[in-house]
């Protein structure tokens, strides 16, 4: 199981890749989010075109001890459209950038989607029975010829193929001038944040025609302007607390009980820059991508551009754990600068809370304990902060063979080149994992390549 | 090499540069420091000019392209005679080209502290209650009143005054083409007051390249259209959010477009457009190097004047 305490390592192997074989992508099937929902039953893509993709597992079957159940289309529908701001003669794009699930209460399913403007809730609900039997009118709609109707009858419902429909029941909209990173739905499951690029905007989910700015860093004069928002999440515990970091490698930590407006933070975590790493491209790989609370809240993670950071939150002056994803590529800055792979936004993940393993927790810190992140090529990467070992992974469909056990890659930095290694000079830039998620409570992670989701699971014996 | 579409030639020049850890201190690396410098930068220019999407630019990648331009420059500034550009002097002579954009200073605020006063920082209201967020955009660009023109220093010009709409804007030219006077009484009456301030710094700037080592031409050059467009990046990234009145500028002066109810009882709304052509056109002769007749060759023109004054009126 998990590693809490060490002992078994996962391994890793094939279950499912959806999406077209193509390798020529249609830039409306590019995977931009990817989310499980707090069962994991579901899992969610968005992609550019403004889609929302959802998957089902299968119920597991006993007599398939071997693997767990597979995934499924579930549910498909347009969420978001192409939208033209007049004023500024620029298209709003419809590809969904986060989504969130809500937990669930009664038999439907909610989840936020958004795009760089708006967000939405949607409810995706069941339908598997029908009333049959109308006194009026016919099975097809039509109404009957009343002078046919001799007798009285009731509707009944009966059963009907499994219809799964999706509607939008609130649009949060007109809040953000600026592009929507991050959503994040409170602890109280009553309210939610937006991020865009200068301020944060708190919601009530069933108030659609107003929500309050909690963060502004806007400045007065634009021309001052230095650091953005780049990611904001709510702690999964503390309903007044909330972290956003920035451009500038920092992260604030906020108590919405301390101000209204959440300018001045509780708490600023920043590391300070290794000399001997300076370079002019500091800055940039400093920027945040991405930001998560570990299960706990006792920690949160960062991904920048060449590395996740552990932070405990009772430590603002540096992290407790660093991880290098792709070290490799910090003599390669300036031609990433050049082709923009430097603006990658690399999201990053942690392991699922096995219920099993909440046990041990007494004796562990967190029950999170393993990192996922993706890097160029394909390749994503996962780190154990237990045992300090790491791992790369392959995402392609020459590994399709489930349950074989996926082969560890290896990318030669320099000098002489070992078999089966691959020398720098050999990634495709093009072919980014940014988007990975670990369903909550087993070992089941999906990874998406450019338009291809890939579903691995560990190994069950 | 990097990928499908990697620039070979370019990979391997920087290749060469960038496996050391460089600094501007060591001996022998300063001159790679340099060209890696140099390289940065232009690359940095050509992000912010080539790019025109049709979606909006992230601003994130704006700004840190931004600051990375700024670090050279100031490291530019620190290491040699560079003075702080405000106007591209290598323009013509003449300051109110339709460069007009182009002319706000972007580094003014490193040059010179923040000229603006505290008391006319934005409405946010601060600790009483929540800022329901429909009533963010409400503040105006109130910290940049009408310039001043106080001393010869440059102060940085409203940023109201750029223009956000790109037809907006390009109407603005037009008029800005037609009638360029400063002090006749155009539409545009804060367009003159940008062109004031624009006339400062174009004088005083005059004579910087001469002043400028001969190894650095090439990087002044590049200095000196730094500003210039650099806002129009800038202003395209950055403001995005002025309402509606402030593209409407209130100080428009429509008098000569105001259209006298008398006048147009007698059906004289027709008359009307002559009679402001007419006074147009008188303006416009000192800067016509052609004789001007009040007829056919600025017919078509004019009516597209009119358009525009129309669509800024709001009539």
């Amino acid at each position: 199981f998990l590693g809490a305490g060490g002992g078994n390592d996962i391994q890793w192997c094939f279950s499912q890749v959806k999406g077209a074989v193509d390798d020529d992508v249609a830039e409306a099937d590019i995977i931009s989010t990817v989310e499980f929902n707090h069962s994991g039953e579901l899992l969610a893509t968005g992609d550019k075109g403004g889609r929302v993709v959802i998957f089902q597992q299968e119920q597991e079957n006993k007599t398939q001890s071997h693997s767990r159940g597979e995934y499924n289309v579930y549910s498909t529908f347009q969420s978001h459209e192409p939208e033209f701001d007049y004023l500024k003669s620029l298209e709003i794009e419809e590809k969904i950038n986060k989504i969130r699930w809500l937990p669930q209460k009664n038999a439907a399913q909610f989840l936020l989607s958004t795009n760089d403007k708006t967000i939405k809730l949607w409810k995706i609900s069941e339908r598997d029975k029908r009333p049959e039997g109308y006194n009026l009118k016919e099975e097809d709609g039509r109404y009957r010829d009343p002078t046919t109707v001799t007798t009285l009858r009731v509707p009944v419902f009966r059963p009907m193929d499994l219809m799964v429909e999706a509607s939008p029941r609130r649009i949060f909209a007109n809040a953000h001038t600026y592009h929507i990173n991050s959503i994040s739905i409170n602890s109280d499951y009553e309210t939610y944040l937006s991020a865009d690029d200068l301020r944060i905007n708190l919601w009530h989910l069933e108030i659609t025609d107003r929500s309050f700015n909690i963060v502004d860093i806007k400045p007065a004069n634009m021309e001052e302007l230095t650091e953005v928002i780049t990611a904001a999440e709510f702690h999964p515990n503390s309903c007044s607390t909330f972290v956003y970091s920035s451009s500038k490698g920092t992260i604030r930590l906020c108590d919405m009980r301390a101000s209204a407006l959440c300018d001045r933070h509780s708490k600023l975590f920043e590391e300070p820059e290794d000399p001997s790493n300076r370079s002019f491209f500091s800055e940039i790989i400093s920027s945040i991508s991405d930001v998560k609370f570990s299960h706990s809240g006792r920690y949160m993670m960062t991904r920048d551009y060449l590395s996740v950071k552990i932070w405990d939150l009772n430590m603002e002056n540096r992290p407790v754990e660093t991880y290098q994803v792709h070290e490799y590529l910090r003599s390669k800055l300036c031609s990433l600068y050049e082709n923009d792979c430097i603006f990658d936004k690399f999201e990053c993940c942690w392991n699922g809370s096995d219920r099993q393993v909440e046990f041990f927790s007494l004796c562990t810190s967190d029950l999170s304990t393993i990192v996922m992140t993706g890097s160029y090529n394909n390749f994503f990467r996962m780190f154990d902060r237990n045992t300090k070992r790491d791992i790369t992974l392959e995402a392609s469909r020459e590994n399709n063979k489930p349950r074989t056990v996926l082969k560890p890659r290896k990318v030669c930095a320099s000098g002489k080149r070992k078999k089966d290694e691959i020398s720098v000079d050999s990634l495709d830039f093009n072919k980014k994992i940014l988007h990975t998620a670990w369903h909550p409570k087993e070992n089941i992670i999906a990874v998406a390549t450019t338009n291809n989701l890939y579903i691995f699971q560990d190994k069950m014996n | 090499m990097l990928g499908k579409g990697g620039k070979r030639k370019f990979d391997e020049h920087e290749d060469g540069l960038e496996g050391k850890v460089v600094s501007p201190t060591d001996g022998p690396s300063k001159v790679s420091y340099t060209l890696q410098r140099q390289t940065i930068f232009n690359i940095s220019l050509m992000k912010l000019y080539n790019h025109r999407p049709l979606t909006e630019p992230s601003l994130q990648k704006t700004v840190l392209i931004n600051n990375m331009l700024r670090r050279i420059q100031e490291e530019l500034k620190q290491e040699g005679s560079l003075r702080p550009m405000f106007v591209a002097a290598s323009q013509p002579a003449d300051p109110l080209s339709d460069n007009f954009r182009e002319a706000q200073p972007a580094f003014s605020h490193l040059a010179s502290p923040p000229l603006l006063p505290a008391d006319l920082v934005s409405t946010m209201p601060l600790e009483s209650c929540l800022t329901p967020a429909s009533l963010l955009e409400d503040d105006t660009f109130c910290t940049s009143p009408a310039v001043q023109h106080d001393g010869p220093t440059v102060k940085p010009p409203p940023p109201a005054l750029q223009p956000v709409k790109d037809s907006f804007s390009s109407a603005l030219d037009e008029i800005e083409e037609l009638c360029p006077a400063p002090t006749s009484a155009e539409a545009v009456a804060a367009e003159s007051a940008a062109d004031d301030s624009k006339a400062q710094p174009s004088e005083s700037n005059i004579h910087k390249p001469e002043g400028l080592p001969e190894s650095r031409t090439a990087e002044s050059k590049l200095m000196d259209s730094l500003p210039g467009n650099f806002e129009i990046t800038a202003s395209t990234g950055f403001l995005t959010d002025l309402t509606l009145d402030d593209i409407l500028f209130a100080d428009i002066d429509t008098s000569m477009y105001d259209f006298d109810p008398c006048t147009s009882a007698t059906g004289a709304a027709s008359k009307m457009a002559p009679v402001s052509a007419d006074e147009l056109l008188k303006t416009l002769a000192p800067y016509s190097s052609q004789p001007v007749t009040p007829n056919q060759p600025f017919k078509m023109d004019l009516t597209e004047l009119d358009h525009i004054m129309e669509v800024l009126v709001g009539s």
